[in-house]
């Protein structure tokens, strides 16, 4: 009988959100040829959002990395991968021995599984020596990592997906999430129909204003005061659940006199929400049985999101809405795998499962599982503490695997700088993005239908992604080469892995709350949700059960109002915000290879209100001068009501005209998130 | 169980097409160890205890993409009602060729039809399962057509208003063949925006599903905002039927209308004008 024809359908993950949806590779005769949606399946339900029914295309892009590079008088040149990585070990045990560890700094990724994102914190900390290891959480919820850890003792989700469509009430701020979390939108406007009221707290107008039941907009950067006033309202007019703040929190009065502040006359001169629909809110927001807070990057990316996060976490305990069904405070992750980059320990902080490196305890663990005496004991930097390292010419090498700092990072151009002073840097990609162009050594990566791993999803759960087809050229898994590097710098010792769960039966032994979820499992259950300490434990769908919080008792922080770190003046007058849009995903390395999706938005555009425009002697589609006081771009207008007068947007994907040129690097004190979401710009014709 | 014994008949049905050689593989659905069900290709010496029948999924699609990659194999579907219809519209485009399809039918349960409103639960030739009555009463479609015109424009406005134009309407549908996809052409609909311009883009698609949707339901199925299209789509099937006499996929040798009418038998003076 003939072999062929082979029809496959191998059930993955997707490598776009954080919703976690999973669906079929269609493999046929071993050429990928689609995507399927899995009807099965509890997120997605058969259904997909359009970057998921197109996430099969970047993957057979003719553009892909297939063999390694290295940079020769200035040219790339293709290599052996023994070239290539005897290059690489051969340069960072130069520069280690020179410099010392410190020196160097690694960029783990949210894109990669975690068992790759658990080798590369591995290989930093155990054969290089150094804690600076970080990734792009840094950029989006560093800030819901810090700040829900301080008042629940747990820095994730509270709740899960499937629940929001049971709230009563959602409130959801700063998050898009029709077009950046999809199949999570969809759950909200089903709660909507079955009852629940919507109230959206965000600049911009966006698909769910139209669903929403209030639209509150407040001026960027003015959360901590209208979440505050919200407080006000709730706790001013008795509305506030006595019974659980006594049981269950701490730190209330101080909460209460500080939120006596802000009243909504107060607010509204701050925030510019009207003080009755502020008061309005209050009242919707506490009256839910199961009230839901879900927000992303609209409070996160500021020099306050730390506080901001608190103040969400304030809000939700106050009214008792914890520890239950459909309620919580719920951050939308915005990668594929963020939650288990930072799970698995790819922060300059932690080990997996957010086992902290200063802890003598923790790393004499890791010292034993690792058979490495001496890890470092001090915190490692952060990302832009790292670029501004390298232009400081204090970090001399730069490893990155799967990031894009050139695109992803505030103010690119000292981006540059920092990566063009390096002495040495590795990039581990699947295309040749713009940070690749600038690296010593490109390693083609394999994209996840090529490798098997699993992710965690917004809401904790672990999945599978599974092999669908062969790695596309000599590209090799994240993983395997690591791996293979460690072997070449002769910890072969402790990088015997032969395969994606070998990993994972090692991070199962070193990490309390991943103990339970492994591959067996998982290809029985389909998916796990952390915490899950043992292998009969069946995973935790919503935390602080019954207001027994992760640390003990909730805590209350009484945060004050802070303005963001650059404010509009005479020079730069509006101010400038940034995000996604529907048909892209961040920089746009993986959509951008897509047909489908390039033709919806083929470039970046600037939203700027009518009257702004018409002052400028601006038309819609007009080429425009978008300026802040880092740099300058060249983009085309859209005069819409979308934005308020005063305020500009700009989606972030596009190199051509990028926003983050502009952004403003001034990092949150506690989180070190950069505030990618406030600046003072100008716009010219 | 009756669902047991469907699936078993359906199962031996399957093994007995491969042993004897009548069909190569043999397009289905496989549960794996997780219970998530997919399509699969059934081959000669598969544990067929492993077929199982819902949820559906539009294999007329999967028996096309593996034959258009080999034409010559000897294929065989497991095919409801709907699948098999799809199948003739199919061939009635050139995709494929009925006569060399082994077609394995299954009928649905009523529980099946009434959630499919359907109207002919059953393809022609039954190898699993017993032919249950099709479902004439759509609740929904009843109310709608009671709507106010005003009404109905509210109705459909606020559905095509959570549209994410995530395409699943396209991309599901076993019909939805063309190369250059019309939805797709800046002519037609403004790319970029969110909702998709209203109503083009819903009409637009409703509009080419003239003659060729079947019913199936893979579009609603896959829709992430729950947008009632099949609603839509039967208010233009009643139509066809009622101005060409056409049923898309009942009768294999039925042209289709926008053929015959419009290329070849012009429209009689007097029929079917403004």
């Amino acid at each position: 009988m003939e072999a062929i024809p082979e029809y496959n359908c191998v059930l993955t993950t997707c490598p776009y959100c954080g919703c976690g949806c999973q669906y079929y590779l269609q493999v046929l005769d071993g050429e990928l040829i689609g995507v399927t949606p899995c009807k099965t399946h509890p997120i997605s339900q058969g259904k997909l959002c359009i970057k998921g029914w197109n996430s099969w295309q970047y993957v057979v892009d003719q553009g892909r990395l297939t063999k390694p590079l290295i940079k020769k008088d200035g040219k790339f040149v293709e290599a052996s991968w023994d070239e290539a990585l005897d290059l690489v070990a051969k340069k960072l045990k130069e520069l280690k021995e020179k410099y010392g560890p410190d020196a160097l700094g690694y960029l783990s990724s949210a894109k990669t599984t975690n068992e790759e994102n658990y080798v590369m914190m591995k290989f930093a900390r155990a054969v290089m020596g150094t804690n600076n290891v970080d990734h792009c959480a840094r950029l989006c919820h560093a800030s819901t990592v810090a700040g829900l850890a301080a008042t629940f003792g747990s820095g994730a989700m509270t709740n899960s997906i499937p629940e929001i469509e049971y709230a009563n009430v959602i409130l959801i701020t700063g998050s898009n999430t029709i077009e950046q979390h999809p199949l999570m939108g969809k759950r909200i406007l089903a709660a909507k129909e079955k009852g629940a009221k919507i109230i959206l707290v965000d600049p911009r107008a966006i698909q769910l204003s139209n669903f929403a039941d209030m639209h509150l907009r407040q001026r960027p950067g003015t959360d901590v005061a209208w979440i505050n006033g919200m407080m006000n309202v709730i706790i001013g007019e008795g509305l506030y659940d006595k019974e659980f703040v006594e049981n269950f929190t701490e730190g209330f009065e101080e909460l209460k006199k500080l939120v006596a502040e802000y009243t909504p006359e107060k607010v509204e001169k701050i925030s510019g929400i009207p003080k009755e629909q502020l008061v309005e809110a209050a009242r919707l927001y506490a009256s839910g049985d199961a009230s839901s807070i879900v927000y992303s990057m609209g409070i996160t990316q500021h020099t306050t999101g730390t506080d901001n996060v608190k103040s969400c976490a304030n809000l939700a305990m106050v009214t008792g809405n914890m520890g239950k069904p459909s309620t919580g405070v719920n951050p939308l992750r915005g990668q594929n795998n963020v939650q288990g980059a930072c799970d698995l320990g790819a922060l300059p902080v932690v080990y997996s499962g957010y086992q902290k490196v200063i802890d003598e305890a923790a790393r004499k663990k890791f010292e034993e599982a690792w058979n490495t005496p001496n890890l470092p004991p001090e915190n490692g930097i952060t990302v832009v503490e790292m670029m501004n390292a390298a232009a400081d010419g204090k970090i001399k090498g730069i490893y990155i695997m799967g990031e894009n700092p050139m695109l992803s990072n505030p103010d690119i151009n000292h981006v540059r700088k920092g990566l063009e002073n390096l002495e040495f840097l590795v990039v581990q990609d699947i295309f040749l993005t713009e940070t690749a162009e600038l690296a010593d050594v490109v390693l083609p990566g394999a994209t996840y239908a090529e490798k098997d791993g699993t992710f965690t999803a917004t809401d904790r759960q672990v999945q599978r992604v599974r092999k669908a087809i062969e790695p596309i050229g000599e590209s090799r898994a994240d993983w395997e080469i690591i791996t293979d590097l460690a072997n070449r710098m002769g910890r072969g010792d402790i990088f015997p892995y032969k395969s994606a769960k070998d990993i994972m039966d090692e991070i199962n032994r070193v990490t309390p709350s991943y103990a339970g979820i492994t591959y067996d499992r998982l290809d029985k259950l389909g998916r796990l949700p952390w915490p899950c300490p043992a292998e009969d434990h069946p995973g935790t769908v919503y935390l602080h059960k019954d207001g027994k919080f992760t640390r003990g008792k909730g805590l209350f922080f009484a945060v004050p109002f802070l303005e963001p770190a650059e404010l509009p003046d005479d020079d730069y007058p509006l101010i400038m915000t940034t995000g996604r849009v529907m048909f892209h995903f961040h920089t746009g390395t993986m959509t951008r290879k897509s047909r489908e999706l390039n033709r919806e938005v083929p470039t970046g555009f600037v939203e700027i209100n009518p009257a702004d425009a018409e002052a400028r002697k601006i038309s819609d589609k007009d080429m425009v001068k978008v300026s802040t006081r880092r740099g300058e771009i060249e983009i085309p207008a859209m005069v819409t009501e979308r934005v308020p007068e005063g305020i500009i947007f700009i989606p972030f994907h596009f190199k051509e005209c990028a926003a983050n040129v502009l952004t403003n690097p001034a990092l949150d004190p506690v989180a070190k998130i950069p505030e990618f979401k406030v600046c003072a710009a100008q716009v010219k014709a | 169980m009756a669902d047991d014994k469907r699936v078993d008949e359906l199962g031996k049905a399957v093994k007995e097409a491969l042993d004897k050689g009548e069909a190569d593989r043999v397009v289905g659905l496989k549960v794996d160890s997780d219970g998530s069900v997919r399509p699969y290709l059934w081959v000669k010496g598969d544990d067929v205890s492993a077929l199982v029948i819902s949820p559906k999924y539009p294999l007329s699609t999967v028996y096309r993409l593996v034959h258009e990659k080999h034409p010559d194999m000897k294929l065989g579907i497991v095919a409801r009602g709907c699948d098999e219809r799809a199948l003739v519209e199919l061939s009635k485009r050139g995709n494929i060729k009925l006569d060399e399809i082994v077609l394995i039918g299954i009928a649905c349960n009523s529980d099946e039809a009434q959630e499919c409103v359907c109207h002919v639960p059953y393809p022609t030739k039954i190898s699993a399962g017993d032919k249950v009555e099709g479902v004439d009463t759509d609740e929904l479609l009843e109310k709608i057509k009671g709507m106010s015109l005003e009404e109905r424009g509210e109705f459909w406005s606020y559905y095509f208003g959570k549209c994410m134009k995530c395409y699943g309407c396209r991309n599901s549908c076993p019909l939805c063949t063309c190369k250059d996809c019309k939805l797709e052409q800046e002519l037609f609909v403004t790319p970029g925006e969110l909702p998709p311009e209203y109503p083009m883009f819903h009409l637009l698609r409703a509009f080419h599903t003239v003659g060729r949707c079947i019913g199936c339901g893979e579009c609603e199925a896959a829709c992430p905002m729950g947008i009632p299209l099949t609603k839509l789509y039967k208010l233009l099937r009643d139509d066809v039927k009622e101005m060409f006499g056409y049923e898309a996929g009942m009768d294999p040798e039925a042209e289709i209308p926008l053929l015959t009418d419009l290329t070849v038998n012009p429209i009689e003076s007097g029929e079917g004008g403004a």
